[in-house]
């Protein structure tokens, strides 16, 4: 099920606790959020004064954002504000950190690993190497770098931009007394640290520092608000559209049938070409054009490969039941509708009445 | 484009990467049980939000994109759904 949807979540609320494999000896961390399929994750590390790691390298692609402290790494110095992209394969030198340090570290594709070696693996991509300070060398930037676009003064300075996903990570901002009455949902997941200082959304009340989310697809975040302005990095796991709305009452099913609709009225001819499964060749006899899994691309035709590529295809969000919402009668027409087993089950939390519980599947798949 | 990857050379996960992935898988859901029900626990001052948010976008407008918004016409605004998901927020 890819991973939940854990929003918000503040970190700051619970203990370290110790990093004991993939060469994080001596270091701590805490899950921000973990995918149950893959071991991909998002952590903060801890890295306790007198830290130290061989050369090595990952066979994920890694990224990196600094909190605080230094830590040195081969012959770089990386700070407060320091981003890095870390691909797959790719050797980072030896790593020191005399007075400790905290950073966000993400694992894209599998759980952390570390192999020691000086060397880059003979298939690392080495040129998607990415090594800043996004606090001193990056300029934020209008938010408005997609359409429709968020509110002024909510500003980006834009890390990493992958253009086969479009998948990005960025710092952004809210100045204070930030304001964008809409309610906004995506195609893609979403994901945000909060460095510093406090949003607030309809849905969800107060992000402060130390607050997290990790988003799946279509579910409405929005209005926005920031008092006193803020300051996080988030990532996305491929294009970011924004979906602006005002009906507050709306589900991730009705939102991706409304961005299908989209689809439908804005690319008339992709939508029916995909729905047709690509058989719509106007001369030929029906099926003579096979669809393609993934559809053939003459630019980058491999791209299917990649393994970021192939798991977000693979990626199924598959969404609760209706969680602590003590609606029998609702789930039972859920379940009729999508043809599902009641699989409900009861557990122990501290309720007055009986309710349903949400390991059963809807089968949303997002 | 390449047709292999480093991903694709992974060693199988180890012995105690297979631990550190059950104990963090439990440790997320009773995560997510936990902020369902911080969640849950909002849904009185989220009813108030969501008519504040309605009133605003039917007087001062709705951000359609950018700073461009739209006053809303109260027939446009969407009834609150007779279905028990309606004020559901967590997914």
């Amino acid at each position: 099920m890819a991973r939940p949807h854990i929003e918000p979540y503040v970190e700051f609320n619970e203990d370290y606790r110790a990093f004991d494999f993939a060469g994080y000896g001596g270091a701590e961390y805490k899950v921000l959020s973990l995918d149950v399929d893959t071991g991909a994750s998002s952590l903060k590390v801890k890295f306790n004064g007198g830290y130290t790691r061989k050369p090595g390298l990952c066979y994920s692609d890694m990224e990196v954002f600094v909190l605080n402290g230094e830590i040195k790494v081969g012959s770089e110095t990386w700070v407060e504000g320091h981003y890095s992209f870390i691909p797959a394969g790719v050797a980072l030198g030896a790593m020191e950190v005399a007075q400790g340090a905290e950073a966000i570290v993400w694992y894209n594709d599998s759980e952390p690993t570390f192999e020691e070696t000086d060397r880059d693996h003979p298939l690392a991509l080495k040129e998607g190497f990415i090594s800043v300070n996004s606090y001193l060398d990056c300029p934020w930037a209008s938010g408005s770098i997609v359409s429709p676009s968020t509110a002024t003064g909510c500003m980006i300075k834009l890390l990493r931009f992958d253009p086969i996903t479009e998948a990005m990570t960025f710092l952004y901002c809210m100045t204070p007394e930030f304001m964008q009455d809409n309610i906004s949902y995506h195609d893609c997941a979403e994901e945000s640290y909060h460095i510093w200082g406090t949003s607030w959304m309809m849905q969800f009340g107060d992000l402060p520092t130390g607050g997290y989310f990790w988003r799946p697809p279509y579910i409405n975040h929005g209005s926005f608000r920031s008092k006193l302005g803020c300051i996080a990095i988030g990532r996305t796991d491929s294009k970011l559209h924004n979906y602006f709305h005002f009906n507050p009452w709306t589900n991730p099913d009705d939102n991706q049938a409304r961005a299908a609709s989209f689809l439908y009225r804005q690319r008339p001819q992709l939508f029916r070409w995909v729905g047709a499964g690509g058989h719509n060749h106007p001369h030929g006899p029906q099926g003579q054009l096979k669809y393609q899994n993934p559809p053939h691309d003459f630019e980058t035709p491999e791209y299917g490969h990649r393994p970021d590529v192939s798991a977000l295809a693979n990626q199924n969000y598959t969404f609760r039941e209706m969680d602590h919402l003590h609606a029998d009668e609702y789930v039972h027409k859920v379940h009729h509708a999508h043809k599902v087993e009641d699989d409900h089950h009861h557990h122990d939390h501290d309720h007055d009445h009986p309710h349903h519980h949400g390991d059963g599947d809807l089968d949303h798949k997002h | 484009m390449l047709s292999k990857y480093v991903q694709d050379d992974k060693p199988p996960m180890t012995a105690e990467a297979k631990a550190w992935m059950e104990k963090e898988t439990a440790t997320q859901e009773d995560r997510y049980k936990a902020i369902v029900d911080e969640q849950d626990a909002l849904i009185p001052e989220r009813e108030q939000w969501y008519a504040d948010f309605l009133n605003i976008v039917q007087t001062k407008g709705f951000n359609f994109t950018g700073d461009q918004r739209r006053v809303i016409p109260k027939e446009e605004i969407a009834e609150k759904p007779d279905r028990p998901d309606a004020m559901r927020v967590v997914w």
